[in-house]
């Protein structure tokens, strides 16, 4: 079995970045954010990409999920143009979902509203059903009971479980996480990241997470991209050879700590590059 | 098809009830106590669990599957039909005040394993915890209410051993919070604070005579007016006259105010919203809103020929731009990622206006409506100085015109407690409306 490939061979979610460039402010001070940058995130892959704050791995995230434009190049989604030089921007919708750094779960809606949003906004499912289906999803995410609560009522480590929870209910193709687990402690985070892998394992979604974490990268992905800092492109793309489904074990393994050990000095050159550049966080 | 509870799966049997709303934040021993008369079953897909009219004995925790949840008609819920997954419970009808019959029929959608708990025995239970069984009640009551949305008379729980209705359990809350604050040093402070203003008051002008109190009314003369059934100078808590001003300036902000309200909170929410409309309208707005409000007293007689709209409109004017300002600022305080995660989820504009926009802006829609209330108190009595015929401004005025001193004390103050009570007012209505916010601000105790 080739290890590096997903774990289920989706036909969904494949996304093929090419020659991507981004300038920010074309008039003025113009600052390369990203420079012909090319990825291929397989269907159904967990994908990781790893940059230090700022390298502008948050800018291909965005020009993704159409909120911002690219400058050239070209974005494609299962055989379908996203965006191109000629249309720089594309139109965000439920086929791309987003799980924000600080969270974006509505605070004034109770847990349960936030995750019937989708279907009911597009008009995909009468609210009755929207219901039940999100109380169904929120119990297999071992959610049940918060339902009624308002996000800043639960814990910030559950209020990303049912963001993810919202998403999904949606059947998106892709799931674009923008270090969503920053702001959690360490024991948090752990806890965090076997629920998201128990969460794909069901859904087989294609997932492109953000992150400046090397050793949550190496545990989650499939494939891990390190990304140079501005301008930003992929330095390295490191497979991953670690069987899924994996669990916290994974963590003390040697193959493990072998690959952090090969990918370390990357990221760590980077970093550096980063810190003497001054870069702002973002 | 029903067995007794092996000892290894006492401990399944607490896990579940982990994941239920009335159990869930139970605590350990509770819970074994609770799975130590739960007895297992399970059901094949299609399979009956019971039906509507059948007796109401036990309660029900799924396990693993999933039950059709059926009500009868003439229940009334609003949600009729509903899925239980695991964690979810059902037949608690016999926890109802005077329920002996099941309200709903209930069918298992797949192969569903259950806890089955007999409610008499339950009640027994929790009555032998007075504490904690409460406490699990009143998270029935809760869920019995919301998650099965069946009205709220028939949603009655039976009382353990007291007050655990929904709106009791919110009163006692009330009276907590009560005790609370009373053994803070808070009301302490308010107290002595008053008192030390009322002692300055009493003491500057009738025992040490400063020279600048010298024509001021003493404290014992206002309040023996003011409570006065025959009153010197007309007006006491006693004459007619004294409601009438109330009411006609209460009657003015509010008119005033809900004028403001309705113009000014659209107007501030497109200002938010629209770019453009901005640029149109907010350089405009900037000029006119630092003007103060005497200054419009001319223009207004002008404008209105009757004193009586001359006098609304200059209350009015003032709200209106507190209102439009902070709900613009409410908007524009939005974060980005709340609009995008709508966009996202696939809302388009009017969906994201009302979902995020309004919803968003509500904790300084409500800020902007409690200056809008002061101010429009502010320019009223201005206005009500001015001109007009009675109302509490006109009364200070007259008083002071016709040297009746204590009397203008007396609609000072008087103006204070009605101004504190409209915005007080102001206040509740918004925390009505947002409720998430003020659990949010309880559990960051703010």
């Amino acid at each position: 079995m080739d290890m590096r490939r997903p774990a289920a061979a989706s036909t969904r979610g494949q996304i093929l970045i090419e020659d991507v460039v981004k300038v920010y402010d074309p008039d003025g001070a113009a600052v390369l954010a990203v420079d012909h940058c090319t990825l291929e995130i397989e269907a159904g892959e967990i994908c990781m990409i790893v940059g230090p704050s700022g390298c502008g791995k948050t800018t291909l995230l965005n020009a993704i999920a159409g909120f911002h434009e690219i400058t050239s190049g070209r974005i494609v989604m299962d055989g379908e143009v996203l965006c191109s030089t000629e249309q720089p921007r594309s139109t965000p919708g439920p086929d791309r979902i987003v799980v924000f750094q600080n969270g974006a779960l509505f605070p004034w809606k109770s847990n349960l509203e936030n995750v019937i949003f989708g279907p009911v906004v597009q008009g995909k499912l009468a609210r009755k059903e929207a219901i039940d289906k999100g109380r169904a999803m929120l119990a297999d995410a071992g959610l049940s009971g918060v339902e009624h609560n308002y996000p800043g009522e639960v814990s910030s480590g559950m209020r990303r479980r049912v963001e993810i929870v919202r998403a999904l209910m949606n059947d998106p193709r892709v799931l674009l996480l923008d270090e969503p687990y920053r702001a959690l402690d360490s024991l948090t985070k752990s806890v965090m990241h076997e629920a998201l892998l128990e969460i794909y394992y069901r859904n087989k979604v294609t997932i492109f997470f953000i992150t400046h974490d090397l050793e949550e990268a190496i545990f989650l992905g499939h494939r891990v991209a390190i990304m140079t800092t501005r301008p930003c492109k992929p330095k390295k793309v490191l497979n991953v050879d670690i069987a899924h489904p994996r669990d916290y074990g994974v963590l003390t393994s040697k193959r493990f700590r072998e690959l952090i050990e090969e990918t370390n000095d990357a990221v760590h050159e980077e970093a550096l590059k980063a810190f003497q550049a001054g870069e702002k966080e973002g | 098809m029903e067995a007794a509870l092996r000892a290894g799966a006492a401990d399944d049997a607490v896990a579940v009830l982990r994941d239920t709303t009335p159990f869930g934040d139970g605590s350990e021993a509770l819970l074994q106590r609770v799975a130590a008369i739960a007895r297992p079953a399970r059901y094949d897909a299609g399979e009956r669990i019971y039906s509507a009219g059948d007796a109401a004995d036990d309660i029900y925790v799924v396990v693993s599957g999933r039950a059709e949840h059926v009500f009868m008609p003439e229940v009334g819920a609003r949600e009729a039909n509903k899925r239980v997954p695991r964690g979810g419970v059902f037949g608690w009808a016999g926890l109802l005040l005077g329920q002996t019959q099941r309200l709903a029929t209930v069918t298992a959608s797949e192969p569903t394993e259950v806890l089955r708990i007999d409610t008499e025995a339950l009640v027994e239970l929790l009555e032998s915890e007075p504490l904690e069984g409460g406490h699990v009640m009143e998270r029935f009551a809760g869920m019995i209410q919301r998650d099965f949305t069946l009205p709220t008379l028939l949603a009655q729980v039976r009382r353990l051993s007291g007050p655990l209705t929904e709106e009791m359990s919110s009163l006692s809350l009330t009276m907590y919070r009560l005790s609370l604050w009373l053994k803070s040093p808070r009301p302490y402070l308010m107290v002595i604070g008053f008192a030390l203003f009322l002692g300055f008051w009493y003491f500057a002008v009738e025992i040490w005579k400063l020279p600048r109190f010298r024509e001021m009314p003493g404290i014992t003369g206002v309040v023996k007016e003011w409570f006065s059934p025959s009153p010197t100078y007309g007006l006491s808590l006693y004459s007619a006259e004294y409601y009438q001003h109330i009411a006609m300036s209460v009657w003015r902000v509010t008119q005033a105010f809900v004028l403001a309200t309705v113009l000014g909170v659209p107007v501030g929410l497109l200002l938010g919203w629209s770019r453009k409309f901005k640029e149109y309208v907010f350089p405009v707005f900037e000029t006119l809103r630092p003007i103060p409000i005497l200054a419009w007293v001319p223009l207004a007689i002008v404008m209105f020929i009757a004193t009586e709209s001359a006098v609304v409109y200059l209350a009015f004017l003032a709200s209106f731009f507190a209102t439009a300002l902070n709900t613009m600022l409410g908007v524009e305080s939005i974060d980005e990622s709340y609009v995008r995660a709508a966009n996202c989820l696939g809302a388009d504009e009017w969906q994201v206006f009302r979902h995020v926009i309004i919803p968003g802006a509500l904790p300084f829609i409500f800020t902007g409506l409690q200056i809008s209330i002061g101010v429009s108190w502010f320019s009223l009595v201005a206005a009500e100085m001015v001109s007009g015929q009675y109302g509490l401004g006109y009364v200070i005025w007259t008083s002071y015109v016709m040297v009746r001193y204590p009397t203008i004390v007396i609609g000072m103050v008087t103006l204070g407690l009605v101004g504190y009570t409209t915005s007080a007012l102001v206040r509740i209505a918004g925390d009505y409306l947002m409720e998430w916010r003020v659990r949010e601000l309880a559990l960051t105790e703010r």
